[in-house]
């Protein structure tokens, strides 16, 4: 008796696997069949992916893009309504990715060959364009503290903005803000802790920026929690950390208590699917995209 | 309805639960394990090579120190509850309300409590210290629910042939009530690390990030979710990411058969 | 004088005892309301701190709703906080919570319990032990891990049927049921494990069948249980976050299909909490409040259902 059920079971359970395997890459399949070549139908609506109001990049892109209304005091993000919100970076990119007919915006040091970059008013982003300032999409990472930082600290701030720090910051795929930095003179004796708590898109730049301290100052170790730029902002006034990262342009009350600094600059880029034959947009274009007010693909593809 | 189809509703149910949940486990070795390799137990966290040894020690860290805190006291209060407190009590029952509702608050709730309390009013910074206290506060009402649970399914007679055979309260609770409870109470608490293992909104907020491993319980890490959590946001090391998940799978597994190994060698110690 | 002192030794002696085993009973009822004090004290932490936690969603949240607008906000349907002055109208949230809550139950809760059922009365013991451990690994992994699966396979799969992006209602709730089914398996199998065998014995010889017997005898005896196991499901199922924000699309919009794009009240909170600041902060503190409240009545409701069954 036990043993009937047994195999009944795994009968059972082997055709739902069976069931969800075929399911599983007969989709594929199609999607491959879909994706194949140059029949991108122009017809199909646009699958606008956007970030969450506050983000750091979301603030930056509406208000470049003019997706952001302004009328004296009043603004409104006029972002389309039917957009699909995602909340990091990772989720818009594989979002991206996977479906033909979407288009959102990440940063531009996360760009990967998953997706592509469609260039804006015909200049493609990269950090020369954005140096130069052609492209127009980018945003100011600030380091903010409060009051006085500490001996190691300011010898951290010092290495962020010196010459060796914005070289790091230039192999990260991101625009130094100081060309002609002076180098790094390494204070003697430093030891401690720096907390350095904020913007999930400031840390990899700064993990890199941490390592290369600690080979130079080993006594000082610097802790980096990364949990959001207003997490940051709120730490550094508070002073639970010493230093907090932004991705986005302080607010009025942040200001009036932080002292912060911009220590790289970072290009917006907007990605579509690789297989998506367009490959440039103007900003008008792109903000009637993402106010919904183009909302297929037609016309768009060269 | 036939017999007959009762039967298949109830194995087609079943398959489709498992089959649900081995082909979700697939998924996550597959992205994952071509990824694990003996760097990723380094000591230490670069950005060259996205060790997760420190988040390893650290979740160990975390999880023994919120159930070291949270088991006595979550136990101890049902003990109260149901075995003290006049069964028919308003109160009670406002307080199961409650803890039900608790339950179900979204644990970056609690972030945002720990973030206000332990880390700035207490001054704890972002550390083991309020990720502990957090975790602790965020799994009280599932271990008291479960325990209430298990002293419940208890059955009376028990109780009362053990004040018959002139046992006291304490030792009725501890000789007959918490034996019989057992296996109840440790699947609760074993939900209930899970779901400190699983956690990240709540830690983010108060544990932090810190790619070390906490130096004191003052200092801060980064559990094995987090971790994975971190490594996928920016798209920059997502492999790396579902290797993690690996990893924390294979923990998971090993933490609940370790459990369940305990609570079998309980049983058959008081059935001795 | 040596007698006497003999039989002082021995008054001693039992004097000794007694006093002796008045200890013993004093310490006996010292210990018991010793132990009864630590569990009564461990009971204050509890509630306390429950409380405080209660306190803290409402004197965090409520300052904000009366001075928005108690309307205004529970019946706003824009949500956007970075329009100058902001727009927090959480309605379309809550429609989202209802609905896909609703559906992830409608999916989870029979397939759960009809999993206990197998695990309660159809599994053979050698299996058992297996599908236990599986079904508290499935509790057990990180509600992120699903979020990346139903990301890679319930999206695709949902774009190919319904087409758009695949991050619809549908998606949520399928994600949400499958993950509401530990937490359902699990505590309904106990209540069915806790009904007493002479239930079932009694029914067979009566000549019912076994599927009948489990239906129509041990699943109604275990209700109480199973009523709660589904309350706690339905409790996770609102209150998950992490997975859902990645595959519901979280559109600020009331859903008009199955197939559109859903925000509900806990992803507004996790998707915009790490950016927040001032007023908008508060708005979600405020939504975390509301959702508590909303927690509360379906709790209350369940418990009214209960106690009008039972």
């Amino acid at each position: 008796m036990t043993i009937t059920k047994w195999i009944k079971f795994a009968t059972v359970s082997g055709a739902a696997l069976i069931l969800a395997a075929c399911g599983g890459s007969n989709q594929s399949e199609e999607a491959e069949a879909q994706l194949g070549g140059n029949d991108f139908d122009q017809t199909q609506n646009v699958h606008v992916i956007s970030r969450e109001d506050g983000s750091g990049t979301r603030g930056a892109f509406t208000e470049i893009t003019g997706i952001l209304a302004k009328d004296g005091d009043k603004e409104t993000d006029l972002t389309y309504s039917g957009a699909t919100i995602q909340n990091n970076t990772n989720a818009v990119m594989t979002s991206v990715a996977q479906d033909i007919a979407a288009i959102g915006y990440i940063s531009m040091d996360s760009l990967n060959d998953s997706v592509k970059a469609v260039s804006i008013d015909d200049v493609s982003p990269s950090i020369e364009t954005i140096q130069q300032k052609e492209y127009p999409i980018s945003r100011p990472f600030n380091l903010a503290y409060k009051g006085e930082l500490s001996e190691a600290a300011e010898d951290f701030w010092n290495y962020i903005m010196s010459k060796e720090g914005q070289q790091i910051i230039a192999e990260e795929g991101l625009v130094q803000v100081v060309q002609q930095a002076p180098a790094y003179q390494a204070s003697e004796g430093l030891s401690g802790t720096i907390s350095v708590v904020g913007s999930t898109s400031v840390t990899p730049v700064m993990e890199k920026l941490a390592e290369a301290y600690q080979t130079l100052q080993p006594n000082v170790q610097i802790d980096i929690t990364s949990n959001g730029s207003s997490a940051g902002m709120t730490a550094a006034m508070d002073g639970t950390a010493e230093i907090g990262m932004s991705s986005r342009e302080l607010t009025e009350e942040e200001t009036s208590q932080l002292e912060s600094e911009a220590i790289a600059i970072d290009g917006i880029a907007v990605i579509v699917h690789k297989d998506n034959p367009v490959q440039s947009l103007t900003t008008e274009q792109v903000k009637q995209i993402f106010t919904g007010e183009l909302d297929t693909w037609e016309g768009l593809a060269p | 309805m036939g017999s007959k189809w009762i039967k298949i509703a109830v194995y087609l149910s079943a398959g489709i639960t498992f089959a649900a949940l081995l082909f979700m486990v697939m998924f996550i070795f597959i992205k994952g394990i071509p990824y694990l390799s003996l760097d990723l137990f380094s000591w230490e966290y670069t950005t060259e090579n996205q060790s997760l040894l420190p988040s390893l020690l650290t979740t160990l860290i975390v999880v023994g120190l919120t159930l070291l805190i949270a088991a006595p006291i979550g136990i101890f209060t049902s003990f109260y509850l149901v075995e003290y407190a006049s069964k028919t009590s308003k109160f009670v029952s406002a307080i199961r309300m409650a803890v039900d509702t608790l339950a179900a608050v979204p644990s970056i709730v609690y972030g945002l409590f720990g973030m206000i309390f332990y880390v700035t009013f207490l001054g704890f910074q972002y550390s083991v210290a309020a990720g502990v206290l957090t975790s602790v506060i965020m799994i009280l009402p599932i271990i008291i629910r479960s325990t209430e649970e298990a002293l419940f399914s208890v059955s009376d007679t028990l109780r009362e042939a053990s004040y018959g055979l002139g046992a006291g309260k304490l030792r009725t609770i501890f000789r007959v009530v918490l034996p019989a409870a057992m296996p109840s109470i440790l699947s609760g608490l074993i939900l209930a690390s899970g779901r400190v293992i699983g956690e990240t909104a709540a830690l983010m907020y108060t544990l932090g990030t810190s790619t070390h491993l906490p130096s004191g319980l003052f200092s801060s890490g980064r559990t094995l979710a987090l971790h994975m959590y971190v490594l996928a946001s920016e798209g920059l090391y997502v492999d790396k990411a579902y290797a993690t998940g690996a990893v924390l799978i294979i923990l998971v597994i090993v933490i609940n058969s370790v459990a369940t190994l305990l609570s079998q060698t309980t049983i058959k110690e008081t059935v001795k | 004088m040596q007698y006497n002192d003999k039989l002082n030794l021995k008054k001693l002696d039992q004097d000794l005892i007694t006093v002796n085993k008045k200890k013993k009973k004093v310490q006996k009822i010292g210990m018991e309301n010793w132990m009864k004090g630590i569990f009564f004290m461990c009971a204050v932490f509890s509630i306390s701190s429950i409380v405080f936690m209660i306190y803290f969603i409402f004197s965090s949240g409520i300052p904000f709703i009366t001075e928005y607008g108690v309307a205004r906000f529970l019946t706003g349907t824009t949500w956007a906080p970075s329009n100058t002055p902001g727009s927090y109208g959480i309605l379309p949230m809550m429609i989202g919570s209802i609905l896909v809550t609703g559906g992830a139950t409608l999916i989870g809760m029979p397939i759960g319990i009809l999993t206990a059922v197998f695990m309660a009365a159809y599994c053979p013991p050698e299996l058992y032990k297996i599908l236990k451990a599986a079904v508290n690994l499935m509790a057990a992994i990180p509600s992120i891990l699903y979020g990346f699966f139903a990301l890679q396979f319930i999206v695709p799969f949902m774009r190919e049927v319904a087409g758009g992006t695949g991050m619809n209602m549908m998606t949520a709730m399928i994600l949400l049921g499958l993950m509401i089914l530990p937490t359902i398996i699990s505590l309904s199998e106990a209540a069915l494990r806790a009904v007493p065998r002479s239930y079932y014995e009694g029914s067979l010889a009566l000549g019912t069948t076994h599927e009948k017997t489990v239906l129509s005898v041990m699943v109604p005896a275990a209700k109480s249980g199973i009523i709660s196991s589904v309350i706690l499901g339905i409790g996770r199922a609102i209150g998950e976050t992490m997975a859902v924000v990645l595959i519901a699309g979280n559109q600020p919009i009331i859903p008009d299909s199955l197939f559109s794009g859903v925000r509900t009240l806990t992803t507004n909170i996790v998707l915009e909490m790490a950016y927040a600041q001032g007023e908008h902060k508060e708005a979600l503190i405020a939504t975390a409040a509301v959702l508590f409240l909303f927690i509360l009545m379906i709790n209350s409701l369940f418990l009214y259902v209960k106690k009008k069954r039972g």
